[in-house]
């Protein structure tokens, strides 16, 4: 798994922006990102030559649009086509999500709990959404300093109830980069985990400007061809699946051992993989109920546990960005809270944390940081109930800026629900 | 002149589109638009600092209304914003989403002002979209001019 850095939020003078798209890319390289989100509202003109500009600096250009309405913006990344933004009513962003959909984008609320009119036209999210499946991502960090701010704060709190509800849905930050003013407030960056590439199949002459639905519809009949992914493709995939960790230093990432398998964030641990390996072993040669009652009895003694991987990474990004030495928190949440705190002490100069002062030498200054936690699959409260968590994520706690903030916290890893339970 | 259309809103108009149809014939090579409207700004403190706090009670927590009307300055001047798009006869081609209050926009198939797309220009029924997301003073004027260039055949 590769992390690249990205700025999902960003306008140039094709809409209220003061920059180019050569100069908002020239600067999001000099600030180590690897690729950016162009979502100017309500217009995608300014992509036009970003092929260029991705070749001279390197950079890659995800295409995008912020739907700047009456009753929100909603930003969209990753549309062949542009959807119409205007027929958005209160009651129905829901059909506007769908065409996002439709043309292969992913749509998000955008600075949900920023002023609205009159001081921010529509930044206020006040649409009521149907069914929040559709909805791809929540921007729960907006602007500079974001893990400071009131309105990101009741942002973050929206994702963890909806979490908590039992959606799936990502989280990102969102600089909202209209010029390139210099700044010194910390920057946030959203880290998006890329595999390797895929295949992927497609139609001749689809998505060209021209295509429209009769396009579509005779694509059809046009022969397949089959490629590679592209890196702007794979971006796309990773924030679709949720592969997602945000921070304003370290890059945290986790990933969970379960059943004998790995799963990284994003993904979902079937309920099958927590059951204890022993328990169906000694299931061999009892009848169903013993065999039943011997796993529950074995389960309240010896509950199943998830091993748990956090690897905090502090040479990303290196030199563009800095913490006082202290102790952070790392911190396991879920639907149950809290559910563990570790401490981890800030590299010392010489690239070493203190728990890792055991002789690995003058290996590579700022080697990861890597930590592993047991956590019960099953509520430690209950077992018998073996009700199991729904999300896990980390997050990374500690001072910045003289305020004791979120430093980075990932997306999350879900539990599916063991078969015949309720949601 | 292909079109000069003017109109008046009013607070109530915020939050409405305005959609204004108009025609182009054959051999059109490049489309000019200036779109103005005016006053930009409320002047009236006591009224912009009234209107301030309303929307604090509907976006903002209790616990954090009085330290945002301690710091509503920075919200000052409250302004107009009306934004532009266009379409043609076969769809979207582009928006201005900025807030100069005085537009001067070009269109033809090579080139177009930032935030318009730069395409053919067909003959048909073109519309300009008015987007009224916020008239805060008690009126609002607005102008909108378009000429075609090019050898029209009418």
């Amino acid at each position: 798994m590769r992390w690249l850095a990205c700025e999902l939020h960003t306008h140039t003078l094709h809409s209220d922006g003061s920059q180019t798209l050569e100069e908002l890319a020239r600067g999001a390289v000099g600030l180590g990102f690897d690729a950016i989100a162009l979502t100017d509202h309500n217009t995608m003109s300014g992509l036009v030559g970003k092929e260029e500009i991705e070749r001279q600096t390197g950079l890659r250009i995800l295409p995008g649009m912020e739907w700047t309405t009456f009753y929100g913006h909603m930003v969209t990344i990753g549309l062949s086509e542009y959807a119409d933004w205007r027929q958005a009513e209160r009651g129905g962003i829901d059909e506007g999500i769908e065409d996002v959909h439709r043309f292969g984008g992913l749509a998000g609320l955008a600075h949900p709990f920023r002023i609205g009119s009159p001081a921010c036209t529509g930044c206020f999210w006040e649409y009521e959404i149907g069914d929040w499946n559709a909805v791809d991502y929540i921007e729960v960090w907006s602007g500079t300093s974001p893990s400071i701010r009131t309105d990101n704060r009741r942002a973050f709190e929206l994702w963890t109830d909806k979490l908590n509800e039992g959606y799936r849905l990502a989280a990102t930050s969102g600089r909202d980069w209209h010029n390139q003013n210099a700044t010194d407030e910390p920057i946030s960056v959203t880290y998006l985990g890329i595999e390797e590439s895929q295949a992927v199949e497609e139609q001749e002459g689809v998505g060209q400007r021209s295509g429209g639905a009769a396009g579509r519809e005779a694509g059809l009949l046009l022969p397949r061809k089959v490629r590679t992914e592209s890196e702007t493709e794979a971006l796309i995939r990773a924030l679709r699946q949720g592969r997602a960790s945000v921070t304003i230093g370290p890059l945290l990432t986790m990933t969970v051992e379960s059943g004998g398998r790995s799963y990284g964030i994003g993904s979902a641990i079937p309920a099958a993989a927590e059951e204890p390996i022993s328990a169906v072993s000694q299931a061999a040669g009892k009848s169903a109920a013993e065999s039943l009652s011997d796993s529950a009895a074995d389960s309240l003694r010896n509950p199943p546990s998830i091993r748990v991987h956090l690897t905090l990474d502090f040479s990303v990004r290196s030199g563009l960005w800095s913490l006082p030495e202290q102790a952070l928190r790392l911190k396991l949440c879920s639907e149950r809270g809290e559910e563990r705190t570790l401490e981890v002490l800030t590299p010392t100069p010489d690239g070493r944390t203190a728990e890792r002062l055991d002789g690995d030498g003058d290996a590579a200054a700022l080697s990861p940081v890597r930590l592993a936690v047991e956590l019960p699959a099953v509520s430690e409260a209950d077992p018998a109930s073996r009700s199991s968590r729904r999300w896990l994520r980390a997050e990374l706690w500690g001072t910045a800026r003289g305020a004791y903030v979120r430093i980075a916290f990932t997306n999350a890893i879900y539990f599916d629900a063991p078969e015949g339970a309720n949601c | 002149m292909l079109l000069d259309k003017q109109g008046t809103a009013t607070p109530e108009d915020s939050r409405t589109h305005i959609r204004i149809p108009f025609e182009l014939g054959e051999g059109v090579e490049r489309l000019e638009l200036r779109f103005e409207y005016a006053p930009k700004t409320l002047d009236d403190r006591e009224r912009a600092l009234e209107l301030l706090r309303d929307s604090y009670e509907r976006y903002i927590l209790p616990e954090h209304r009085e330290r945002a009307l301690i710091r509503a300055e920075r919200h000052l001047p409250l302004k107009n914003l009306i934004t532009l798009s266009l379409d043609d006869p076969e769809g979207y081609r582009g928006a201005c989403h900025r807030h100069d209050p005085v537009q001067e926009l070009s269109i033809s198939r090579e080139q177009a002002s930032p935030g318009l797309i730069a395409a053919e220009l067909l003959p048909g029924t073109w519309s300009v979209t008015l987007s009224l997301h916020c008239i805060v003073t008690d009126t609002c004027d607005y102008r909108l001019r378009i000429n075609a260039f090019g050898e029209a055949k009418s």
